[in-house]
């Protein structure tokens, strides 16, 4: 059947909103009587405070409303509760919350922020996750046995490991022993920060009579944050109405409470106005939420052919201060150590620790970006050893379809080796070897990824038909950037039968649009897709009975297009407004229809008995070819030209997947050469985005998108999901590339003139000797 | 103490009472609640807040509204004409150079500023051009295609060619 819509460039629907001004973002929530929150946050890493004096503070002017932790004495986190609102005894990184002030204006909040006087008793802390791991290292979560978990997340109480995840398969000890090469190697990836263009900001108002919250807010998943609110504060669900605006970015950043924790709590003690809190750039460097930093070691077993006969992994990640999302990134990240191979004796000891740092949080890729460093790095350094092209072993050991992955589940919709053979034509494979110029020497380097997606998970929405014939989707998925308003209105549009333009889509709110699970993992498309041609059918087949009712024909006789009925045999019968008239007369009438999906039961998800968890509903592909330039004077690395290709299961949208591939490889290229959180005793140095630098413009190398469709059995269209693995490979790309050009491994992140000049020395010292 | 200024913003002239220190950001988004303008850092880094001074792409954060002073401003709001967006925001739209948007505005005022003065101008003075404004989403290689299809330097069309 021909599309109207899926598979189309469609630009996008909330476009002439984003490109006149008009789209209001959380920063630009503006509300009669509206106070602003100002917050003064700990200066130590570890400490315990004695005494807050409040007095100053409150006769201070333009002061409507002071809190301290012990005024407002809850816990939020959707995995491990362990986050106080503000701090209550203890303060476990510079930069957590202490006290919150409401004002009449910006700067009387900042202003009075002088006025409070708070007495600290420093303690030990702790800032490598390595050394958290020892016996004697200071305890940051006397508590954690205690703290509500919402999942089955291993803590040890006692320690600071917040959570354990351990696997294995087969015989580790054998499959070593059949190995004809071992290779033992350790690796670091580096912290980063989201830094979307909009800090984090949200407006909260709390009804003290109906002891209501309201809150705005541009988080990925109000309805999560929703009931994270509710479960915190031990209200219902409909006390605590998230009402969401635009956002200006959020790369997993937005995917817990973080302004929102601040006005929720000041908002209690303004009488009923509402309070804005919006983050200083500042504050989003240092004390907003981080990627995970960690430590992977990683020893592989291999035959003289290229073939893989074990892998034993071991993840430290470094979750400063609070779990967040940590929990699920040490456990569905640290699967994907073991790359998109067939590798038949597997080990895994993922650990989570705390540190007295800022809290790390879901970042693009959640945990797959760290564990596909070490994975592909690895992957390059034992096709060098056994003289193998580094994609041929890809080739040779990566999953194709009908391949079982590491829990036994067959995988369906397996495009990697379309991916590594598209990207490595792209960027021209073999590499030859170009004479350097000067002392520039050219390399091209490969890597590859495997992202499932959180499963199951649920997505539910509304299809509203209005008496003129326009529909109204009603769902919760926001449209942080990515698209997907845009691609959720092609699903409707092309299932229905009626025009793009006909459907419009307001932005959630908890009050109003039904659960969803969040626009996380990548799921939107694939989960909220489903959903929507769920109910789209629904309204389809609604739309065609009362189409059959007014025309006295039988529905099985009409089809919708193009928002018009055609009878079989009789052509075009009436528009769908002229129809609704009809059947509803002047006063007017609508239709509604539900859409529901879930994963769960579906026989994709079949899988060893007892590991059933660790199945994905579907599994995403890619690869990343970087070509870059070493200068071996400076040490500089300049990426030339990146081919990635992603395998989308169904592109509903190639501009938008096109987005998505070029922006995560700028983002890649951005992290891995030019990021990085310079830390002194917990404390982050570069708080500017002068002193933070992230890729500009001029950054840009040739970016080749490429768009590999697999076609899902049960994603809608086809489709599966895109914006997460598309971060992931151009790191270990960029750092095998380095190695083809100048023969050194980098295997700490990020990659520095100064890393590349040690590495450069250590080789001409080697080989002199 | 209140200054008066007077200042022409997207074609209408106004006068207006700010403190000495409000930024013309300040007055542009609190007083004017012109909001397509953002703020992304305050510091003049991200340049998320660029608007047109007399034609001039500035960081609105760093421009005191008394220095604005019997100055013409144009920000994102200015750009429509009879109820039709300028070519620029068009062109942004139909070659996806929009993703969350948050940048969009000054991006889109810098290119304007570019093309007014340099109407055929190529990818490296583009790239020169939009350097002062911070893009996360990594949108650049569209909306350098963007910029090059409204301003002509490449024959490209503004249709969406598959």
């Amino acid at each position: 059947m021909k599309s109207e819509y899926v598979g189309k460039r469609v630009p996008r629907v909330e476009g002439v909103e984003k490109v006149t001004g008009r789209a209001v973002y959380s920063v630009d929530v503006d509300l009669p009587g509206m106070l602003y929150g100002a917050v003064l946050r700990s200066p130590w890493p570890h400490a315990r405070i004695v005494e807050i004096d409040l007095a100053e503070v409150r006769k201070a002017r333009g002061v409507k409303a002071v809190v301290a932790g012990k005024d407002f004495p809850f816990n939020f986190g959707g995995m491990i509760r362990d986050q106080p609102f503000l701090a209550i005894d203890r303060v476990r990184h510079v930069g957590e919350p202490v006290v919150a002030v409401a004002a009449a204006t910006e700067a009387e909040a900042q202003e009075a922020l002088g006025e409070i006087k708070v007495q600290y008793q420093e303690l030990p802390a702790v800032f490598d996750p390595r050394e958290a791991l020892a016996k004697n290292a200071p305890l940051l979560h006397e508590r954690l046995g205690e703290y509500v978990h919402t999942g089955p997340y291993q803590s040890v109480p006692g320690t600071n490991l917040c959570t354990v995840r351990t696997y294995s398969r087969g015989d580790i000890g054998a499959g070593f022993a059949e190995a004809d090469e071992l290779f033992e190697d350790e690796f670091y990836i580096h912290a980063v920060a989201h830094t979307p263009m909009e800090t984090h900001a949200a407006v909260a108002q709390y009804i003290p009579a109906e002891k209501n919250y309201l809150i705005w807010s541009s988080t990925d998943g109000p309805f999560r944050r929703a009931k994270e609110l509710a479960d915190a504060l031990r209200v219902t669900i409909n006390q605590v109405r998230f009402i969401s605006t635009y956002s200006g970015g959020g790369f997993g950043g937005k995917g817990a409470m973080v302004a929102e924790a601040i006005a929720v709590a000041l908002a209690n003690f303004c009488k009923g106005r509402p309070v804005k809190v919006v983050y200083t750039r500042e504050e989003e460097l240092t004390a907003s939420q981080t990627r995970h930093a960690a430590y992977l070691k990683l020893k592989t077993g291999v035959r003289k052919d290229g073939s893989f006969t074990a892998r034993q992994a071991e993840i430290i990640w470094d979750n400063g201060a609070y779990a967040s999302k940590g929990p699920d990134v040490a456990q569905r990240g640290g699967l994907t150590i073991f790359g998109p191979y067939r590798i038949p004796n597997l080990e895994l000891l993922s650990r989570l620790v705390y540190t007295n740092k800022e809290p790390a949080g879901a970042y693009r890729g959640f945990g797959t970006t760290q564990a596909t460093w070490a994975c592909e790095v690895q992957m390059d350094m034992i096709a060098a050893r056994l003289k193998m092209d580094p994609l041929e072993i890809r080739l040779k050991n990566g999953y194709q379809e009908g391949d079982a992955y590491i829990n036994e589940q067959v995988m369906h919709a397996v495009g990697l080796r379309e991916t590594l053979l598209r990207a490595s034509r792209e960027i021209g494979w073999p590499p030859s070897k170009p004479k350097p110029l000067g002392t520039r020497f050219r390399g091209k380097g490969l890597a590859a990824t495997i992202k499932g997606t959180a499963t199951p998970t649920e997505s539910s929405c509304f299809i509203k038909v209005n008496p003129d014939g326009t529909l109204t989707l009603l769902s919760s998925s926001v449209e942080i950037g990515a698209g997907q308003k845009t691609v959720l209105a092609q699903i409707a549009a092309e299932t229905i039968g009626v025009p793009l333009a006909s459907i419009s889509i307001p932005n959630p709110d908890t009050s109003i649009t039904p659960f969803d699970a969040g626009v996380t993992s990548s799921r939107t498309t694939y989960h909220m897709g489903n959903a929507v041609h769920g109910a789209g059918l629904e309204v389809r087949r609604k739309i065609l009975e009362v189409a059959g009712e007014v025309l006295k024909t039988e529905p099985g006789r009409l089809s919708l297009s193009q928002g018009r009925i055609f009878e079989e045999g009789a052509g075009e019968r009436l528009t769908l407004k002229e129809l609704l008239a009809k059947k509803f007369g002047g006063r007017g009438g609508g239709l509604l229809a539900e859409g529901r999906f879930s994963p769960a039961g579906s026989p994709l998800l079949a899988a060893a008995k007892g590991r059933e968890g660790m199945s994905s509903i579907f599994w995403m592909f890619a690869t990343h070819a970087a070509e870059v330039e070493v200068d071996t004077e400076t040490g500089v690395v300049k990426v030339l030209k990146i081919a990635a290709a992603h395998d989308v299961g169904t592109a509903i949208n190639p501009l938008g997947c096109e987005q998505q591939i070029e922006g995560a490889a700028i983002m890649g290229i951005s992290n891995t050469l030019f990021e990085e959180l310079k830390m002194e005793k917990g404390r982050i140095l570069n708080d500017t985005l002068a002193d933070y630098k992230v890729a500009t413009i001029k950054d840009l190398p040739e970016i080749v998108p490429i768009i590999v469709e697999t076609q899902h059995p049960e994603g809608p269209f086809g489709a599966k999901g895109i914006g997460e693995p598309a971060a992931a490979c151009t790191a270990p790309a960029i750092a095998n590339a380095i190695f083809d050009a100048v023969g050194i491994w980098i295997k700490d992140l990020p990659i520095t003139p100064e890393k590349v000049l040690a590495a450069l020395n250590q080789k001409k010292n080697e080989g002199g000797a | 103490m209140k200054i008066l200024v007077e200042l022409t913003v997207n074609g209408e002239e106004g006068q207006f009472e700010v403190e000495p220190q409000t930024t013309l950001l300040e007055l542009l988004r609190d007083h004017l609640h012109l909001t397509g303008t953002k703020e992304g850092c305050g510091l003049g880094d991200c340049g998320t807040c660029i608007v047109l001074l007399e034609g001039k792409p500035v960081n609105s954060c760093l421009v005191l509204a008394v220095d604005a002073n019997r100055r013409e401003v144009t920000t994102i709001e200015g750009l429509e004409e009879n109820g039709e967006i300028h070519p620029l925001q068009q062109s942004f739209l139909e070659k996806g150079a929009v993703q969350c948007g948050f940048c969009t505005p000054a991006m889109i005022l810098s290119a304007k500023s570019l093309l007014d003065q340099y109407p055929g101008a190529n990818e490296q003075q583009i790239k020169e051009a939009l350097s002062g404004v911070l893009c996360r989403c990594g949108s650049y290689p569209k909306i350098i295609e963007a910029v090059q299809a409204a301003g002509g330097s490449k024959k490209k069309g503004l249709g969406n060619e598959k």
